[in-house]
């Protein structure tokens, strides 16, 4: 899935190789440099039939939420977002990585897949998304991607 | 500062309403963008004008296209406002008025906030100005249907798959 990067996720631990659960996520998350000693909320499951489809409107909700009030009530404490991807169409969940993990119980993620907090060193810091866009871009995990550099520039 | 249709608009740099540093080029992120200036949140109209930009949004976040929205509001101000609204665009804070002179834009009838005049420009993702609108007179700003208009015609213009 161009633009995403892989996790694995076995219901306690996350890690950038197996054991676990194979995700995608927006490939900006584990891309610069990492912020120590931070949290992530993974509101996943293991369980490989664990899914919803990005287009069931509670999916929508949620990301919807997430612009919002999710990524203002965590200011400056927030590392980065991202959905879960199975494929173009299938949600597995979303990470929330934030420096304090105090507004977790608030994530509306959390409404989706259970939320697991877990201590990371993986991800690092990517500027909230800006909204109000809560469709994805050729199947990347949301926020990620863009529509190509030829877009950017007038054709008429 | 010429901010006619045709030429660029600046890639303004500014705290959005959480006091993060961002710039307009990274909120367009590649798709078209409505950009409006408003006086700031206790004046009526733009009460008005930013509770029809809110309905315009359920369109705009299925239709890949950006509203950017600038004041002279502090971050936490913008926040709160945004918030009641319930808006889920990003709103910028110019409160140290850095951009609001270069860009020509003060409203001089209001001496008492220094705002900015209400003001609505259409851009392409590289940010160049597709349409200015002059709100002064609160008629003078864009429609919702003039807003979504312009999306059209540009988003014409830029997704090269759009007469798929």
């Amino acid at each position: 899935m161009s633009g995403g990067a892989c996790v694995f996720f076995d219901g306690r631990r996350l890690s950038t190789a197996p054991p676990g659960r194979e995700l995608t996520l927006d490939g900006r998350c584990l891309a610069g440099e990492p912020v120590r000693g931070a949290y992530a909320h993974v509101c996943a499951l293991a369980d490989p039939d664990a899914a919803l489809r990005f287009d069931e409107p509670e999916v929508q909700g949620a990301r919807r939420d997430a612009m919002a009030w999710w990524v203002p009530l965590l200011g400056d404490s927030l590392v980065c977002i991202s959905t879960f991807a199975l494929d173009p169409s299938r949600f597995a969940g979303a990470v929330t990585v934030a420096r304090d993990p105090s507004a977790f119980r608030d994530d509306p993620f959390a409404r989706l897949f259970p939320g697991t907090v877990v201590e990371t060193d993986l991800f690092s810091e990517v500027a909230p998304p800006a909204g109000p866009v809560v469709e994805r871009y050729a199947g990347v995990p949301w926020p990620g991607g863009r529509f190509g550099a030829s877009a950017d520039t007038q054709s008429e | 500062m010429d901010l006619s249709p045709g030429s660029s608009f600046p890639d303004l740099d500014l705290p959005d309403h959480t006091g993060r540093p961002r710039t307009l080029s990274e909120l367009a992120a590649g798709d078209p963008v409505a950009l409006v200036t408003l006086r700031g949140w206790w004046c009526p109209k733009e009460q008005r004008y930013m509770r029809e930009l809110v309905r315009l949004q359920d369109e705009f976040e299925v239709a890949y296209a950006r509203i950017v929205v600038v004041s002279v509001d502090a971050p936490e101000v913008q926040s709160a406002f945004r918030a009641g609204l319930g808006a889920r665009f990003t709103f910028l804070s110019d409160a140290e008025r850095r951009w609001l002179p270069r860009l020509g834009l003060a409203e001089t009838t209001d001496t008492t906030h220094e705002p900015y005049l209400p003001a609505g420009f259409t851009l392409f993702p590289d940010l160049t100005i597709h349409a200015a609108y002059n709100g002064y007179w609160y008629l003078g700003r864009a429609t919702m249907e003039e807003l979504r208009r312009d999306m059209r015609d540009i988003s014409r213009s830029v997704r090269e798959d759009w007469a798929l």
